[in-house]
């Protein structure tokens, strides 16, 4: 057990490619805890994913030991925090478990939306906020203009910011020696009832799900029964550690130190990220250490709740049962996702999960493509409305199929999102445009410097999955960062377009969209489902549909003919093995109606365009 | 059993721009005639084994053309043949031919020689679409080597091809009654099929060939089938037409699922379980010809024998008995799937089921392959 004045909890904040991993490595190398060999490029990044998209998905945490210029030897935990907006309670949690913050704006680009989102996160929790100006050795780098960046838009002082690359390695021993000197030490009071806040838990599969601990107060020890105060579940302690950053056995944890502890626990769902960890009450006395419970739970915790909800299908209905293993090895490691059996018509049998966002469910999507090497159709995603029935009835609709007939429905209301984007001047007139056909409200825009403007908007979320972010980056050229965040919902004139085929709905393509746009949507949707449909014997109309009225419709001419000309000795393997494919490409064909619909439409419409 | 010999002559005056065969263009003296025949000779030796208890009920020359083949050497492997195989006392001998190489004295000879039955390349009567089709004779070229083939050789078929841009029904129709009126026993009408790697399968990929519209390609057929069966030909097959008694036996063989021993440069053979295919190049196939030497193979499962026997057989006016297939090539055919599927192609007039044999009515044509492909 270090001694509270010897230990510094700090996490690294960034912009997504502004180089938080790499310089997080460095630090690695420089304290010794990895050697150059081990160190494979970002080691903290552990998913392979994670390492193509440059994002952080789980948090990663190593103990660092360090011996600082003035000769003391110090417990440094990195503490490290998801990089997008989706895990925006996550990053919270992960940095109320820290003192200081290191701030990495890449020289070479300046302040971004994220990372003011995550400043303000930082702030928020009361942290010591440490910029650093990363990528120094790049050309383009421009340290002061970036400092004096920082200092307008976000207030800090600059004045001490160190200039580094997580590249080359320069800077990096001052960053450490900031830590020290400036990110105050824990003040846990040791004699108190534990008090322990859950900061990220993940399933392993000879201990069951594990949790990462910061110790607030008191001290754990291996062999303790401990309760979640949300969960009010209890557990008796199997196993700590920490890990540097390779794992390394504990026997206590105490004040102001973190850890990960093992306790058999069945499920990432009885660890819920932010709850606070305490003494059971009906345990026996261990030692002086053990207090009892606690009745006054770590401040901030909240239950994490699917945003974004779409229904995912094996495109083989007979890789189903795979599928759902598949689900549920995913939910065991990722408290923040759920799913459910779900039935279409169009799809047949599949789920449907819910994500808190649009990454999180692109991440969950690749995994089970990729590692349970799944063939799978995704459904748009949607979000939740709240629906307000005739007899004064609300229910939450995550599935725009479920949606009750009109007659039924006195109001819808949608999430709305506060959306913060940072955006160079002369872009500025066209994502105003983007936001106004969002159907966005403006509430401010303010110049970050001479040429960056931060606009801020409260837009549906619904807009905001549908294709903001690519559109954003259009009208941008790229270089517009956004960030947003959940604020509330409000009511709007919603309405469900239904893709009809020769009449028959095709329940996963519904949608729920604005009065005013559902017709272009209806037209646009008829039109590509259009493309993709094969000519059949006879004419097949595609139509959009709100309610019983026609918004737009579609002909696919019906064939005249399926009959090769020619089949004589030399031709008979190559047709042979043509018709097999056209074989193998009906199975693959839903048929709705008197209707065969190949699954590359539905996964062409459902692509996210 | 019964089974037929295919023999393929890889040369022609001219590639044209839809065929997908394997043949190359070259001057009539430059072709080694006799070494190629030798060559063939050398590789019938070398399969001598795949006649074993087998009658050949067919000798088919295709190309290429074999019509610029000196008839004395085609002769010459005709011979070859009679004396390696068991040949049927009727046996059928038909040498395909173009009118550029065909006159009455070439079609005598090839009569001399034991040729029983020519196939002229006619393809149109009309001058604009032989030139987009790249053939080098003119309609009256055409009518002359008919003629001059109907003055000697037993039997004479010939080719014509619809479907072609802006043709309209009646055009099409016109055609095939012109032909049918000259006295022909026999007509094969194919609707033009863009062929991957011709130089048509090129430039539609590109977007720059001009396509007939596939609802008058498929009015042009079913006109074809009215004229020609006022004139009394059958429409035995889905591109052949023919009077009684008059149908091509040899190509009956490949829909009927018969073995067909390949002989020559590129030919393909089906014998004894399993697919061949010989050299393609003409240098590499001759070297290579006593040693039977082969481009490639292919074993053949019982499921992929049936499906073709499906695929085939559906070509049929008379269709196929699928019992039969299933004992012959030792798999039960009758599966739940493709019993459900049989009934609801039925139900919808694609098909019709009479015990164990199966047959696409005449108004259902069109979709074969549909309905092949959803049988298999």
């Amino acid at each position: 057990m270090t001694e509270q004045s010897k230990i510094r909890n700090f996490s690294i904040i960034a912009h997504i490619d502004h180089g938080k991993s790499t310089l997080a490595d460095r630090i690695l190398e420089v304290t010794g805890a990895l050697t150059q060999r081990e160190s494979r490029e970002q080691f903290l990044d552990k998913m392979d994913i994670e390492r193509e998209r440059g994002i952080t998905i789980k948090a990663q945490n190593v103990r660092l030991k360090y011996t600082a210029k003035n000769g003391e030897l110090y417990q440094l935990n990195l503490i490290d925090t998801p990089g997008h907006v989706d895990f925006n309670y996550e990053v919270s949690r992960s940095l109320s478990a820290c003192e200081g913050a290191i701030l990495v704006v890449d020289s070479t680009q300046g302040v971004e939306a994220q990372t003011l989102a995550n400043v303000y996160l930082a702030l928020d929790q009361g942290l010591e906020i440490l910029p650093v100006l990363n990528k120094v050795d790049l050309p383009s780098s421009d340290v002061d203009g970036t400092k004096e960046q920082i200092e307008q838009v976000i207030g800090l002082d600059c004045s001490e910011a160190i200039p580094c690359s997580g590249k080359t390695g320069v800077g990096v021993p001052d960053i450490l020696e900031q830590i020290v000197k400036k990110v105050p030490h824990p003040r846990g009071k040791a004699d108190a009832q534990l008090r322990a806040l859950i900061f990220d838990s993940w399933y392993d599969s000879y201990r069951g799900a594990m949790i990462m601990i910061r110790v607030v107060d008191g001290t754990l020890k291996k062999g303790d029964k401990i309760r979640f105060m949300a969960t009010k579940n209890d557990f008796e302690v199997t196993e700590m550690g920490s890990f540097q950053p390779f794992a390394v056995p504990l026997d206590e944890i105490g004040p102001g130190e973190v850890g990960f502890v093992a306790a058999n626990i069945k499920s990432v769902h009885d660890t819920q990220v932010g709850d606070t960890v305490t003494h059971a009450s009906v345990a026996p006395q261990k030692g002086p250490h053990h207090l009892g419970p606690t009745t006054e739970m770590l401040p901030g915790f909240k239950e994490v709740k699917p945003m974004v909800f779409a229904g995912i299908f094996p495109t083989d209905s007979a890789e189903y049962p795979a599928l759902r293993d598949a689900l549920e090895k995913l939910h065991m490691n990722d408290a923040a996702f759920s799913f459910e059996p779900d039935s279409s018509e169009a799809l047949g049998f599949g789920f449907r999960c819910g994500f808190l966002g649009l990454l999180h469910m692109e991440i969950i999507q690749e995994r089970l493509e990729r590692e349970h090497n799944l063939d799978l159709i995704t459904t748009a995603p949607s979000v939740v409305y709240n629906v307000y029935k005739t007899d004064g009835t609300m229910l939450r609709v995550e599935n725009p199929a479920k949606l009750p007939s009109p007659q039924w429905i006195d109001r819808i209301e949608e999430p709305i999102v506060k959306m913060s984007i940072h955006v160079p001047a002369e872009y500025v007139g066209a994502v105003l445009a983007l936001c106004q056909e969002k159907r966005g409200q403006q509430i401010d825009l303010k110049y970050a410097a001479a040429d960056r403007v931060i606009i801020t908007y409260e837009l549906p979320f619904g807009e905001v999955l549908f294709d903001f972010h690519d559109k954003l980056k259009s009208v941008s050229r790229g270089y517009a960062s956004m960030d947003y965040e959940v604020t509330g919902y409000r009511a709007d004139s919603l309405v469900k377009v239904d893709i009809l085929v020769n009449g028959e709905p095709l329940d996963a393509l519904s949608i729920i969209v604005h009065k005013e746009k559902s017709q272009p949507r209806g037209r646009s949707l008829a039109e590509k489902l259009k493309e993709f449909v094969p000519q059949q014997q006879y004419e097949v109309a595609i139509q959009a549909a709100i309610g019983g009225k026609i918004i737009a419709r579609e002909t696919v001419r019906a064939l005249r003919k399926d009959v090769t000309a020619k089949c004589y000795g030399g031709d008979i393997s190559r047709k042979r093995k043509l018709l097999e494919k056209q074989k193998e490409g009906k199975k693959r064909m839903k048929q709705v109606g008197n209707v065969e619909i190949p699954q590359k439409a539905f996964l062409a419409i459902l692509k996210v365009d | 059993m019964r089974a037929s010999v295919y023999v393929h002559f890889p040369w022609c005056l001219a590639k044209c721009p839809y065929c997908d065969f394997v043949s190359y263009a070259e001057e009539r003296d430059n072709i080694d005639h006799a070494g190629y025949a030798d060559a063939v000779l050398a590789e019938l030796a070398a399969r001598a084994a795949l006649f074993e208890d087998r009658e050949i009920a067919s000798v088919f020359f295709g190309g290429g053309t074999p019509s610029l083949w000196e008839p004395r050497e085609l002769g010459r492997v005709l011979a070859g043949i009679r004396a390696t195989a068991r040949t049927a006392a009727d046996v059928e001998v038909t040498v395909e031919c173009n009118p550029t190489s065909l006159d009455r004295d070439r079609a005598q000879a090839l009569v001399d020689v034991g040729v029983g039955r020519v196939s002229i390349g006619t393809q149109s009567l009309r001058t604009d679409q032989l030139t987009y089709l790249g053939r080098l004779h003119d309609p009256a070229g055409a009518r002359r080597a008919i003629e001059g083939a109907l003055a000697c050789v037993p039997r004479v078929s010939t080719d014509l091809i619809f479907g072609l841009p802006d043709q309209s029904p009646e055009d099409a129709r016109d055609q095939a009654a012109a032909l049918a009126d000259l006295g022909l026993a026999h007509l094969s009408c194919y609707q033009l099929t863009i062929e991957p790697g011709t130089r048509f399968g090129e430039l539609a990929k590109r977007g720059r060939l001009p396509l007939a519209d596939d609802g008058a390609v498929a009015e042009s057929f079913l006109a074809i089938d009215e004229a020609l069966g006022a004139r009394g030909l059958t429409h035995y097959e889905i591109s052949n037409y023919a009077r009684p008694g008059e149908e091509a036996r040899h190509n009956l063989g490949y829909w009927r699922g018969e073995e067909y021993v390949g002989l020559g440069c590129a030919a393909y053979g089906y014998s004894r379980g399993a697919r061949y295919r010989n050299p393609i190049l003409p240098q590499k196939y001759v070297q290579g010809a006593a040693a039977a030497t082969e481009e490639s193979r292919e074993p053949l499962a019982p499921l992929a024998l049936l499906r073709e026997r499906i695929m085939l057989g559906l070509r049929l006016a008379t269709g196929f008995d699928l019992d039969d297939a299933g004992r012959d090539l030792g798999i039960a055919p009758w599966t739940g799937e493709r019993t459900k599927t049989a009934a609801q192609l039925e139900a919808r007039g694609r098909l019709v089921r009479e015990g164990g044999r199966l047959r696409i009515p005449p108004g259902a044509w069109l979709f074969t392959d549909d309905t092949a492909a959803r049988l298999f």
